[in-house]
């Protein structure tokens, strides 16, 4: 088999497209040896960053890449995206903020899904996040 | 514990609103919303109907405070009516009766 | 944290034990494990996995489409593991949040607690106890060297964090009075403009402010609003309405307040009670106010202290130990 060296870059205009950022993410995570329940986290954590641009600022980008930092190697997922941004980020990373409150999903999800998670988010001008995940 | 709020005409032509149930601090947020908006234009006229309203408390009273207040503002008028007599005693106690008009039961139909 | 290696082989063995002789203890032990898992922070789609991972080393040649049902049902529970942990993140928020408003409640505590003045002619009791943590309800004593005793009891609409808040503003409002000894109704309408500049148009405050002369033993007094008290006339042994009329607090800004005189004998009593004394709600339907007369009257020796604790202690009962509202009590006794 040939490893995935090439980052793979799913852009999202509709629901059609969550499921290839998955399938995508679940096929990279499964090469790098990551076990079920990783793959289906990462799976899950592209899904919610997917559907998040799907639903607020479609089009967007989801890249999904293999990353190996100084010997620690892992997937690097960037969602990324030209629209409204993120007013209130405090808030937005908030527990039981989301619109599906108490589900435990939504950015706060990713977070947990994920090893490392970071936002970035300009009104008007988009958002940026990157979540990374590491072999153990 | 539960209120039912109920919109209809006056006899006067101005607003009646019904309320049946408990008014109290958790059903007050409800009362507040719909009357706050009938009473916030210029010469409002607003009927309270709380023949059925079995218990009110010092939130009750809060609310309709503040729908007094908006009402003095916008020169419009606001009557309470059919009051149980646990709820004239609460009126009487706090001063409301002397300055909300309170009408008799004549209680209106609302069709 | 749990060791992982650790956690497979027990569910493995436990597992095994009971898919041989499916018996009850091994459920029970299970049941076990499953505690010591939840309080390591394990998640349900872990747990799933192992099972998984050994169902797969038991049977190696299972059937392709039963495997792959495993599968979905670990994407299925991902959603489940993410939905406990926030349940977790937020229950120990809520805790943080209810440490805090312990300290907030205890800051109300003494900022509000007032000392209750040694009087030779006066014996006086006070029992105000919160429904929630915060109180909406206040009081107070102030005696000044001529010896008079202010005495003020206050009710916030609504309870909890924001009449305890607003509560606070009546506090400092009443400390910045100019003179201690002012006269009730003078002391009512400053207050009133202080209110109906400062609260929400729903907000109001009821109060009750009496100034006691002990040398002469007659009480002045002024209500805005505020749920009459009682008072007892030892000749006549009998218990009435301590009646004053007046506006709530924060209704109108150019409320005048009428004061009222009571010339006090040994033997009388004066009943102060916020709302949340005769909102009593029991099985029955409400207290009457007449009932909680009787409940005083049955205690009428004992000190004023000992009259306030029971009758609380009575209320409670009747309300299952569930106060609906903010409860303060205040007796005052003249000495025989
Ligand atoms: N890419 C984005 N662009 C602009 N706003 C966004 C974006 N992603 C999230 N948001 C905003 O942040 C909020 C929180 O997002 P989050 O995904 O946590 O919850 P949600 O989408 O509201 O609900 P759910 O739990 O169903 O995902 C959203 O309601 C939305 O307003
Ligand atoms: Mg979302």
């Amino acid at each position: 088999m040939m490893m995935k060296n090439a980052p793979s870059r799913v852009e999202i205009h509709n629901e059609w497209d969550i499921v290839r950022a998955r399938q995508s993410g679940r096929d990279y995570a499964k090469e790098l040896g990551f076990g079920n329940v990783d793959q289906a986290r990462i799976a899950t954590a592209i899904s919610e960053l997917a559907r998040n641009i799907y639903l607020y600022a479609k089009p967007g980008v989801i890249t999904i890449e293999v990353i190996d930092d100084q010997g620690k190697k892992g997937l690097a997922i960037t969602a990324k995206d030209d629209g409204p941004g993120i007013n209130d980020l405090r808030q937005a990373m908030e527990d039981g903020y989301t619109t599906s409150g108490g589900l435990g999903a939504g950015l706060p999800g990713v977070k947990r899904l994920m090893d490392e998670f970071d936002i970035l988010s300009e009104a008007g001008k988009g958002t940026k996040i990157t979540a990374r995940k590491y072999l153990r | 514990m539960n209120l039912n709020i109920l919109q209809g005409k006056a006899k006067d032509g101005g607003e009646l609103l019904i309320l049946k149930g408990e008014l109290d601090a958790y059903t007050a947020p409800k009362l507040k919303e719909t009357l706050l908006e009938l009473v916030d234009i210029e010469g409002a006229s607003v009927t309270l109907d709380l023949s059925d309203t079995n218990y009110m408390d010092s939130t009750g009273i809060g609310v309709i405070i503040a729908a007094y207040k908006k009402v003095c503002k916008n020169n419009g008028t606001l009557i309470v009516q059919g009051l149980t007599p646990r709820v004239e005693r609460l009126f009487d106690i706090t001063g409301l009766s002397d300055i909300i008009t309170i009408e008799d039961i004549n209680k209106e139909e609302t069709r | 944290m749990i060791d992982q290696e650790q956690m497979y082989e027990r569910y493995k063995r436990l597992l095994a034990e009971y898919m041989e002789g499916k018996n009850e203890e091994t459920l029970y032990n299970g049941q076990l494990f499953s505690r010591h898992m939840i309080e390591c922070g394990v998640s349900p789609e872990d747990v799933l996995s192992v099972h998984i991972e050994i169902m797969r080393e038991f049977f190696p040649n299972m059937d392709e489409r039963l495997e792959s049902s495993f599968d979905f049902l670990l994407e299925a529970m991902i959603g489940y593991g993410l939905a406990y942990r926030e349940h977790q993140n937020l229950r120990f928020k809520q805790r943080q949040l209810e440490t805090e408003i312990d300290i907030a409640a205890n800051v109300q505590q003494s900022l509000l607690v007032s000392a209750v003045p040694e009087i030779d002619s006066l014996d006086i009791g006070v029992i105000s106890k919160p429904a929630k943590k915060m109180s909406g309800d206040y009081y107070h004593f102030v005696r000044d060297e001529q010896n008079f005793l202010s005495i003020a009891i206050a009710d916030v609409i609504g309870k909890g964090i924001p009449a305890a808040m607003c509560m606070s503003m009546i506090k400092y409002a009443m400390d910045s009075e100019p003179e201690q000894r002012t006269k009730p109704s003078a002391v009512l309408e400053n207050l009133n403009r202080v209110v109906e500049q400062n609260v929400d148009p729903s907000m109001f405050i009821t109060m009750f402010y009496g100034l006691y002369n002990e040398k002469e033993h007659r009480l002045y007094y002024a209500s805005a609003g505020h749920e009459p008290g009682f008072f007892y006339s030892s000749q006549k042994d009998r218990f009435e309405e301590l009646t004053a009329k007046g506006r709530v607090l924060g209704l109108d800004r150019s409320t005048k307040y009428r004061e009222y005189e009571k010339l006090i004998m040994p033997g009388d009593m004066i009943v102060l009670l916020s709302d949340g004394v005769t909102e009593c709600r029991t099985k029955k339907g409400f207290i009457e106010r007449g009932e909680v007369v009787d409940l005083i009257r049955k205690r009428m020796d004992r000190s004023a202290q000992e009259i306030v604790d029971s009758v609380y202690k009575e209320l409670e009962r009747l309300q299952e130990f569930q106060l609906r509202d903010d409860f303060t009590l205040i007796i005052l006794k003249r000495r025989v």
